[in-house]
């Protein structure tokens, strides 16, 4: 048994292994330009219909051929990669390779296209849900809503705080904003439009700005509380009665008062829960559990995005327009008890399967 | 699946250089983009956005002017046009970013000029989440703005313009290990440099001597694997170095090969070494060329009575091999 097996591997090696691994090597080494020559065919096929395939939802359209081609020429260029060492490529084709397979893998497992279902899913299970259980979001919702009737309130009494309006607002902006308002909103729809293009873009970038400071939690409590401050001493400014055009301003507001300023004070919520990532890590290393709480303040966001485009249309379309005060004050209601409902009734936790 | 550096065993290059891991147990190398590389991105896309910006807003008021004099509801045109302005404003300075690189892949017009792509820290393109994400952040990232009032108390002006330090961004970009700012942390972005395009990374040879040193080394010389590598590496770096530069470099491999072959010792140690990944890579590929007069002439150290045409300092006119 034994003396027939042995010779063989010895045999083996001389007769197959040896020959080939010299043929190998001379075919590494002497012909690296030959190599890429045969090589940088599928190369460039290969980066021909990456770029192709980059230009997005054109995959769809890119014939069945092409796709089983393009894993094809993937594989072998990943095996290229593989082998870059052993064909002694040069160190540029090296670096060209992983950027190309980089690239065609990128292609290979693209990210998933959110659908309209998921994005339903999203604001209307998942976002009502996050904000009634998320403490960051009170904590905003206080902050922004406290200070902001606080300074209301203060702005108002102007006897019980002299000048508390006056030194928020600073006399030019007091003089502006009553400028602004003089005209009755019946008649001079056209002064309004624009002035209302400039309150969303205004407040809505005060929403966005509370959301990105919100990674670095001290800024963003700041901005809320300063935009409330300010937001409520103008409030009462114009509330008061000898105030110039204070009744329009309260018929401008009235509509899109509602949606706004929920939306404003829960977009910092979200910036907060984000920023709270830093610290509540849960066991994650402060990196991942940074990307958790960014994932999870998404939902919060998209429904303060959602309320804030509702703010623009209202701001847009209905508070400039000449429509009676009864109907504005009636949307503003009605806007209330909607987000009420949001809130509390669809946000109230549940058990069962998805249940948080 | 993410496996940044791998080279457990201590020898990763201390670069900036990433490697991410396939399922199918490739791994690729990403190139970070530190600050330098990403500001004139950002300044490019400022320009853009503020160029585009104020040409919209010119065209809009320009048709305004033309239709005004006759349109019905006259009147209410300028006022639509500046809300137009005002929405057009805001949706340039928060979305501009958000929508180039959620639709093109993560680069925006600033990005793909300098040459930049933003991906996911496993190497995935970004989806429009991430883009959102990270884009919105930036405002933290720029933070602090620095007032313009500072500098002039008086300028009313000035009280409205705010300058952004960025110092925020950077101070998270100098922490993190894949220079990552702010947005990019909570997104799980990452900034990677994505020059493409293919350069032929063979060197050319545009010098007769070169083919005719190669003839002289010897044919049972073999070379290993990591001369080889290092041979490539010189020829691609080569084109970068100045003569003396060049002649430096070389001569610490070239000096015991020269003594090994029994050239004379005032060989240039470029062209040795420019002869020797000759033999390697190209001999083969290249049709052998004409050495003409060369032919007649020897580098080796025996026949050092012939005339020199190899030595160091000789001027041969450089003429094409191929």
């Amino acid at each position: 048994m034994q003396w027939s097996l042995r010779p063989w591997p010895l045999r083996l090696l001389f007769h197959q292994r040896v020959p080939d691994e010299r043929r190998f090597l001379e075919r590494c080494f002497m012909n690296v330009a030959k190599i890429l020559e045969q090589r940088r065919v599928q190369w460039f096929e290969l980066e021909q219909l990456c770029s192709l395939l980059e230009v997005r939802g054109r995959i769809r359209r890119g014939s069945a051929d092409q796709i089983s081609r393009f894993a094809a020429l993937y594989r072998s260029a990943c095996a290229d990669l593989a082998l870059a060492t052993a064909y002694q490529l040069p160190p540029a084709t090296v670096t060209y390779l992983h950027q190309l397979v980089a690239r065609a893998h990128n292609q290979l497992y693209r990210s998933r296209q959110s659908s309209l279902a998921r994005w339903g899913e999203i604001l209307f299970y998942e976002a009502p849900q996050a904000i009634f259980a998320d403490p960051c979001v009170r904590v905003a919702t206080l902050c922004f809503f406290g200070i902001f009737s606080l300074a209301m309130f203060a702005g108002y009494q102007e006897f019980a705080f002299p000048g508390f309006a006056e030194k928020m607002l600073g006399a030019a902006q007091i003089e502006q904003m009553e400028a602004s308002f003089e005209q009755p909103i019946q008649g001079s729809m056209s002064h309004y439009i624009s002035m209302s293009a400039f309150y969303i873009q205004h407040n809505t970038g005060i929403g966005l700005r509370c959301f990105a400071f919100g990674i670095l939690l001290v800024p963003c409590l700041l901005t809320l509380c300063f935009n409330a401050a300010i937001l409520g001493a103008s409030f009462g400014y114009m509330a008061r009665p000898e105030s110039v055009g204070g009744e329009n301003f309260l018929e401008f507001v009235t509509a899109h008062g509602p949606f706004e300023l929920t939306a404003i004070a829960l977009s910092a919520g979200a910036g907060l829960s984000l920023g709270m990532g830093w610290f509540r890590t849960a066991g994650l290393s402060r990196l991942d559990s940074l990307r958790t709480s960014a994932r999870r303040s998404i939902p919060i966001i998209s429904a303060a995005a959602v309320l804030f485009v509702l703010a623009a249309f209202t701001e847009g379309f209905l508070s400039p327009s000449p429509l009676p005060y009864v109907v504005k004050a009636g949307w503003g209601i009605f806007s209330s008890g909607l987000l009420m409902f949001y809130f509390v009734v669809l946000g109230f936790p549940r058990g069962g399967p998805r249940g948080t | 699946m993410v496996g940044n550096d791998t080279a457990a065993d201590g020898r990763k290059p201390l670069d900036t250089t990433i490697e991410v891991v396939t399922p199918e147990n490739i791994a690729f190398r990403y190139q970070l983009a530190g600050p330098f590389r990403r500001l004139p991105a950002f300044l490019i896309d400022w320009l853009i956005r503020v160029g585009s910006f104020v040409l919209i807003v010119i065209l809009m008021f320009v048709i305004a002017g033309l239709l005004g004099a006759n349109a019905p509801l006259a009147g209410l045109l300028g006022p639509f046009v500046t809300a137009g302005v005002f929405i057009l404003y805001f949706f340039f300075s928060w979305f501009y970013c958000v929508f180039f690189e959620a639709y093109f892949s993560g680069r925006t017009p600033g990005k793909w000029i300098v040459g930049l792509r933003v991906i996911g820290v496993d190497g995935h393109p970004i989806s429009g989440q991430q883009a959102l994400l990270r884009n919105l952040l930036r405002t933290a990232d720029l933070a602090p703005p620095l007032s313009l009032a500072g500098f002039s108390p008086e300028e009313p002006a000035y009280q409205f313009f705010f300058i952004p330090t960025a110092m925020v961004g950077l101070v998270a970009i100098v922490c993190s290990r894949r220079l990552q700012r702010l947005g990019d942390m909570a997104a799980g972005t990452m900034v990677v440099i994505d020059e493409r395009g293919w350069q032929w990374p063979i060197g050319k040879v545009d010098d007769l001597r070169i083919p005719a040193l190669a003839s002289y080394v010897p044919a049972d010389f073999r070379v290993s694997p990591s001369m080889a590598k290092a041979l490539a590496a010189y020829a691609e770096r080569r084109p970068y170095l100045s003569p003396g530069r060049r002649r430096e470099v070389a001569r610490c491999l070239a000096q015991p090969l020269a003594e090994r072959f029994g050239f004379r010792d005032d060989i240039d140690p470029d062209l040795m070494l420019s002869s020797l990944y000759y033999r390697v890579f190209l001999a083969d590929a290249v049709p052998p060329p004409d050495l003409g007069a060369l032919a007649r002439f020897s580098p080796l150290a025996k026949d050092a009575v012939v005339p020199a045409a190899m030595a160091a300092p000789v001027a041969v006119p450089p003429t094409g091999a191929r």
